[in-house]
């Protein structure tokens, strides 16, 4: 059995416990170990996921118990978006050196970077479990570390922003937890692939039903979709930005890859009412989402409100259950991730160097930033889905799905989208580069510091470059997506 | 308008789980598949298995003992995130901290002292005891971080003269992971699996101290994370 | 509703559930929003333990002289393992009250969306 898959679980759990023992009184430590930890990471991680590409997925049992008497953890296809929880956290740590020196209390800093490795942790653990209660408690870790780094800024409006977000995060888990103990209730077991096969021998509908909707409704909140998406624009703008990265870019498709995870179980039900309503709540989240964010003036409150959008996007695409459609949903989870990183970390650069967050105030930073508001310019494209970025692989693969499954309707939705999107990256382009400043300290504004503006350089050119080696996510979820769309 | 789509929603939700809940086997059933499946190999098993008489820590630390490696880590990071949301005590209200407030009668300054070896003494009996009878870890670790609070009341110990030092607490909190992350290795060396135990007949001994080790590991950590939550949430 | 019947402390429970989210929706002071997420958080403790319970069974300790059916220990580690969770999430939620009432002088949900 090969050892990483757990150790790269735990390693970076137990450096996080570690990181306020070891950097006390010395807060600079401690961003090199978060970043030594999850180098480390980024590593292991690769590793697992070159050898679930080669030979396919794989498990271990923790404890040497066999499933279903312990927990197993199981890599598969969708797992791989560990390597990328781990590549853009690394990137954010990076990031956050300038940053969190100047936007923290030196008290705080050292319990930063160790709730970051924790959530760093935790998302790790979610995506590679193959346990249902196991997911429940890494889903808690990532809660609880996104709770508190939302609020960790400090400021007027970030505590009542994670209070919010902490009491939709804690009903959709209590809801959760409530659907786990049904499962349990019915087949005596917690472990995925066994309760999938011991489902289908269940006599009674009504509470498979109520597990099924329950856990979707739960997880479609710790996503953000429309309507249930009302904690996530202020956690989302008002945390550090290095924090809005993480939570955007990753935190969020927890949800989604929760739902990837439980709707295999409902093999045996009939999901297509299901199916539709995702579909229908992805198509109205995509337009209200990018609808709202026409309208922001904020820079960071736009792009919370494209994240929604996005979220949208990848759920109306599961709802489409075609092959093309799903791996356009699986293509976007790690493609938005990709962006929405770059564009969080880019903007907060620009906020970081001018000191100002609105599209009025930012008029001219093209000339005092050039670099910077190139990566933004980059990432815009990006999300608005034009070749050859990252961008424009996903929501043409969940268009081509919805003409596949004859929704031509759906396939307009996603094209309204972008260009929706496409209007306020014109009114962005504009104000950066071709408007005269509002304020005269514009023109004295530096461009970022390296280890701010090197992070954002590379999310961008991944963006590009995810756009131009987008076939080889696609190969490598193709069986993961067969196996789904094929059992549901 | 407000009242009744509060009403709605409650309505949306209450239906289908109690519909869905009558559909459920009954509880207390022993022919359900709760008491059939994984458990009856627990209950048939578990004692010779895990050496742990007290099947709920046998499933806690043996068969399940990643859960458990995550819930310690949970406690960790609800003290991380209250450390990285409340400002230190400099900024917090003036006069705040062991001066404020009611001064502790004597009465219960002297009572604390007098029991405070006994409450020791039973927390750390639950800790060790915890595989064999009710017990275990987490509940001998709130039982001691109890005490330090206590302690920490009467003998007038804030956030600036803590009853365990700052840099001592920092490690002593995260001894639960520490302690899960040295039984993990050392059973990946005995047994080539992550967290697993030594099954093998001569082991015994070697699988309860193991167990007792963790237990130590949640207790010790458990009451240092409550404390360090105390303070931290005291100090202002 | 016979069936419902036979299940009654499930339907307990999930009373119990509907009224801790009645609670968090409902009202408007922060702590009792808490206060209803614990009740929520409780229902569902006390119904996963009770899915482990058998008729005229004990606690899952073996042990010499314990005999007759035990009840399982599966749902009592999910339970506690939950309940620390819900701790670890209480508490941090204090404290963020802590931070709330320090910053802008109310716990009330009405009166802190008008000012921010």
């Amino acid at each position: 059995m090969s050892h990483w898959l757990p150790l790269a679980v735990i390693v970076p759990l137990v450096a996080g416990a570690l990181t306020p023992a070891l950097a006390h009184g010395r807060p600079g430590l401690a961003r090199a170990w978060a970043v030594a930890v999850t180098a480390w990471c980024t590593f292991a991680t690769a590793l697992l996921t070159s050898r679930v590409a080669l030979t396919g997925p794989f498990s271990y049992e923790m404890g040497g118990w066999a499933a279903p008497w312990g927990i197993e953890l199981r890599f598969d296809e969708f797992s791989a978006a560990a390597l990328f929880i781990c590549v853009i956290m690394l990137l954010v740590l990076v990031f956050s050196g300038p940053y969190v020196r100047r936007a923290l209390p030196e008290a705080r800093i050292t319990w930063y970077y160790s709730l970051l490795l924790i959530n760093l942790g935790g998302m790790i653990g979610f995506v590679v479990t193959g346990d249902l209660f196991n997911l429940f408690v890494f889903m808690e870790l990532v809660a609880v570390s996104s709770y508190a780094l939302v609020a960790v800024g400090g400021g007027r409006t970030a505590a009542l922003a994670a209070f919010k977000y902490l009491i939709a995060g804690a009903v959709s888990s209590a809801l959760i937890l409530f659907c786990i103990g049904v499962l349990y209730s019915l087949t005596g077991s917690l472990n995925m692939a066994d309760v999938a096969l011991r489902l289908a021998t269940i006599e009674s509908p009504a509470p498979v039903m109520l597990a099924l909707a329950g856990m979707t409704v739960a997880f479609l909140v710790k996503a953000g979709l429309f309507p249930v998406h009302v904690w996530l624009p202020d956690a989302h703008a008002i945390a550090p930005t290095p924090i809005n990265a993480v939570s955007s870019a990753l935190v969020v498709k927890l949800g989604i890859i929760g739902l990837l995870r439980i709707l295999p179980l409902f093999g045996a039900v009939s999901l297509a009412p299901l199916y539709e309503a995702l579909a229908w709540l992805g198509a109205i989240s995509v337009l209200a989402g990018a609808f709202f964010a026409l309208f922001q003036q904020d820079i960071k409150l736009m792009l919370a409100y494209s994240t929604i959008s996005n979220i949208g996007y990848i759920v109306l695409g599961l709802g489409l259950a075609g092959e093309l459609a799903v791996t356009g949903a699986g293509i976007h989870v790690l493609n938005h991730a990709l962006i929405k990183a770059a564009l969080f970390l880019a903007a907060g650069a620009m906020i970081h160097q001018s000191g100002y967050r609105t599209l009025h105030d930012l008029r001219g930073i093209g000339r005092a930033m050039p670099w910077t508001t190139l990566a933004l310019l980059v990432g815009a494209l990006s999300i608005v889905g034009l070749p050859p970025t990252a961008g424009f692989l996903g929501k043409w693969y969940i268009a081509l799905g919805a003409l596949e499954a004859g929704r031509p309707g759906f396939a307009v939705v996603v094209l309204a989208g972008a260009l929706i999107i496409f209007a306020y990256l014109a009114r962005m382009l504009n104000a950066f580069y071709f408007r005269a400043p509002s304020h005269e300290e514009m023109l004295a504004v530096r461009e970022a510091p390296a280890s701010m503006l090197l992070p954002v350089l590379v999310l961008a050119a991944l963006c590009v470059l995810g756009g131009l080696l987008g076939r080889w996510p696609v190969m490598l979820i193709a069986p993961a997506v067969g196996r789904l769309v094929g059992g549901g | 308008m407000r009242k009744s789509l509060v009403a709605i929603t409650i309505a949306a939700a209450a239906v289908p789980m109690l519909i869905g809940v009558a559909g459920l086997p009954r509880p207390g059933d022993p022919s359900a598949a709760v008491h059939t499946h994984v458990a009856a190999r627990y209950i048939a098993e578990g004692a010779h298995e895990t050496g742990a008489d007290n099947l709920v820590t046998g499933v806690l630390l043996n068969y399940r003992g990643f859960d458990t490696f995550g819930e310690v880590m949970i406690i960790f990071a609800a003290l991380a995130a209250v450390m990285a949301v409340l400002p230190r005590g400099a900024t917090g209200l003036p006069g705040a901290g062991a001066a404020s407030g009611i001064p502790i009668s004597p009465i219960v300054a002297f009572i604390i002292r007098l029991t405070a070896p006994f409450i020791a003494a039973f927390g750390a009996f639950v800790i060790f005891k915890g595989h064999v009878s009710p017990g275990g870890g987490f509940q001998g670790g709130v039982i001691l971080g109890a005490l330090l609070m206590m302690l920490s009341l009467v003998l007038g110990r804030g956030v600036d003269r803590p009853l365990i030092p700052a840099r001592s607490a920092r490690w002593l909190q995260a001894a639960a992971p520490l302690a899960f992350f040295a039984v993990g290795v050392l059973g990946l060396g005995l047994t080539g699996a992550v967290l697993g135990y030594p099954a093998e007949p001569g082991r015994e001994l070697l699988r309860e101290l193991m167990m007792i080790f963790l237990e130590i590991g949640i207790g010790v950590g458990g009451g240092a994370i409550i404390l360090g939550l105390f303070l931290e949430t005291r100090g202002e | 509703m016979a069936a419902l019947w036979g299940n009654i402390d499930y339907a307990a429970f999930v009373v119990l559930f509907c009224i801790g989210l009645y609670i968090i929706i409902a009202k408007q002071n922060l702590i009792k929003k808490l206060l209803g997420l614990n009740i929520m958080e409780t229902a569902v403790f006390a119904f996963v333990v009770t899915s482990g319970m058998v008729d005229g069974g004990t606690a899952p300790i073996v042990g010499p002289g314990m005999s007759g059916p035990f009840a399982s220990p599966l749902p009592h580690a999910m339970v506690l393992t939950g309940i620390v969770v819900a701790v670890s999430i209480t508490a941090l939620a204090l404290c963020l009250i802590i931070e709330i009432y320090r910053q802008c002088g109310t716990l009330e949900a009405d009166e802190l969306k008008g000012a921010e």
